[in-house]
């Protein structure tokens, strides 16, 4: 016999393809589903669906966007020769939460990342070429993930967009603020040192 | 739950969660075991580096019998391979060795001669920037140690000796043929030269054999020969081997 009724049994499967979910927490999400008021529960599977409609890659930059250019792209107070180039689009949202920056992004959907298959042939980069060639962009900011495999693209990027004229920028790598210098370790701290600036 | 001190080398890691990851570890006195670090994606995570693939570290690890996946308590760097993975063709080469000895060592079985030859093989990729070299001696190597590796100057079918003859192999090859023994399905031709390689490989450390000038003729092949050895006894495609088919 079946622990749960089939199409109980079938919701927990389906959240449990879902990233971070596993048997446990589907079982909560369904049953708080189960208990929730229809109208709570149309208004999730509508706003799911709505997304999954609506959203798409933006043509300029491949961000996530429901208009295209997205709201980034079309804003012309924004200065459209600076480009931040990161791996995913919740980096936008990291970037954009600092106010610091007001220049235009280009989303990769990855980083180069042999293990996982993931070549330059699979960075979505033709886009930022394209924009490049017309002459758009001015300076290229690196901002992939302080990881081997964002290293490594920030390298691999840098190659492909130097010799075509652009400054090509990486952010900085380090300490992150709040920290104590005694926990760093020498990679940190090297990076640290190496991205030092005169006071 | 005893806290094991080990020094390792990681493999690979992959999220955990929101702020946790697994990481798939090659210790010295635990063999290949996978690890829970918690709190490892966050950006002050207290591995810091640690768990960057291909870091040599010593690891402290609660170790918790009859589970698949152990605990890590803290990692410190011993010795790190981040900045050498700045070049995406040595990025590729050392995720092949990451993907190799996961595929080919099974679990929680200590063995100090891999351990030492996939540190070897780091350091050769650091100090001299080459690829080629490092991962034929790897490759070889790694067979050898697992018991696998083939004749290289006799048939694998009639077990003639192949002396100035050619020897073929092709895709699912687990030796070399003559030419008599070979089949439509191995096209693959290999040098004598290549195959002679093999002794010198037997026979030279590393850093002994790196310290001649560039790669010998011949030892491309022998690597990729090797290469088709290692995916037929995984019974499955490495991932980075076509990567590094486009690369070097």
């Amino acid at each position: 016999m079946k622990d749960y009724a089939e199409p109980l049994a079938r919701l927990i499967e389906e959240l449990k393809q879902l990233p971070g979910i596993g048997q446990k927490s589907a079982q909560r999400i369904a049953f708080h589903l189960e208990r929730a008021p229809r109208e709570d529960v149309e208004r999730l599977a509508r706003s799911l669906l709505d997304a999954k409609d609506k959203i798409r890659l933006c043509s300029l930059c491949n961000n996530f966007t429901d208009t295209d250019p997205c709201r980034f792209c079309a804003d012309s107070s924004r200065d459209h020769q600076l480009v931040c180039v990161v791996e995913t689009p919740y980096n936008v949202v990291t970037v954009e939460k600092t106010r610091e920056f007001h220049g235009v992004y280009h989303v990769l959907h990855g980083a180069l990342a042999p293990l996982q298959g993931i070549g330059p042939e699979q960075l979505k980069l033709q886009n930022l070429m394209e924009r490049v060639k017309r002459g758009e962009v001015r300076e290229l900011i690196i901002a992939t993930s302080p990881t081997v495999e964002g290293e490594a693209t920030a390298v691999y990027l840098s190659k492909l967009f130097k010799p075509l004229g652009l400054r090509v920028t990486r952010i900085a790598m380090g300490l992150p603020v709040g920290s104590e210098i005694e926990f760093a370790d020498e990679v940190t701290m090297s990076k640290a040192l190496e991205g030092r600036r005169e006071m | 739950m005893p806290v094991v001190e080990t020094e390792a080398v990681v493999l690979r890691t992959h999220r955990l969660g929101e702020t946790d990851k697994i990481a798939s570890l090659l210790t010295r006195s635990l063999g290949r075991c996978r690890v829970a670090a918690s709190g490892a994606q966050r950006t002050r995570s207290r591995f810091g580096s640690a768990l960057e693939p291909l870091s040599y570290i010593r690891a402290w690890v609660f170790e918790r019998e009859n589970r698949d996946l152990q605990r890590l308590n803290s990692a410190e760097v011993i010795e790190s391979f981040f900045s050498i993975q700045r070049d995406y063709r040595i990025q590729v080469a050392t995720q092949y060795l990451a993907e190799v000895t996961e595929s080919f060592l099974p679990e929680r079985e200590v063995n100090e001669r891999a351990f030492r030859l996939l540190l070897a093989v780091l350091r050769a990729l650091k100090s001299s920037g080459e690829v080629t070299r490092p991962l034929l001696y790897f490759n070889y190597w790694m067979l050898r140690l697992g018991g696998f590796l083939p004749h290289l100057n006799q048939c694998g079918r009639c077990g003639t000796s192949l002396g100035e003859a050619g020897a073929f192999y092709g895709q699912g090859s687990d030796g070399l043929y003559c030419a008599e023994c070979r089949r439509p399905a191995t096209p693959v031709e290999i040098s004598r030269q290549a195959r002679a390689m093999g002794e010198t490989l037997r026979g030279s450390r590393l850093e002994d054999w790196l310290r001649r000038q560039e790669a010998p003729a011949g030892a491309k092949q022998l690597r990729l020969f090797l290469e088709e050895v290692i995916q037929t006894h995984l019974e499955r495609k490495l991932v980075t081997r076509a990567l590094l088919a486009e690369e070097i």
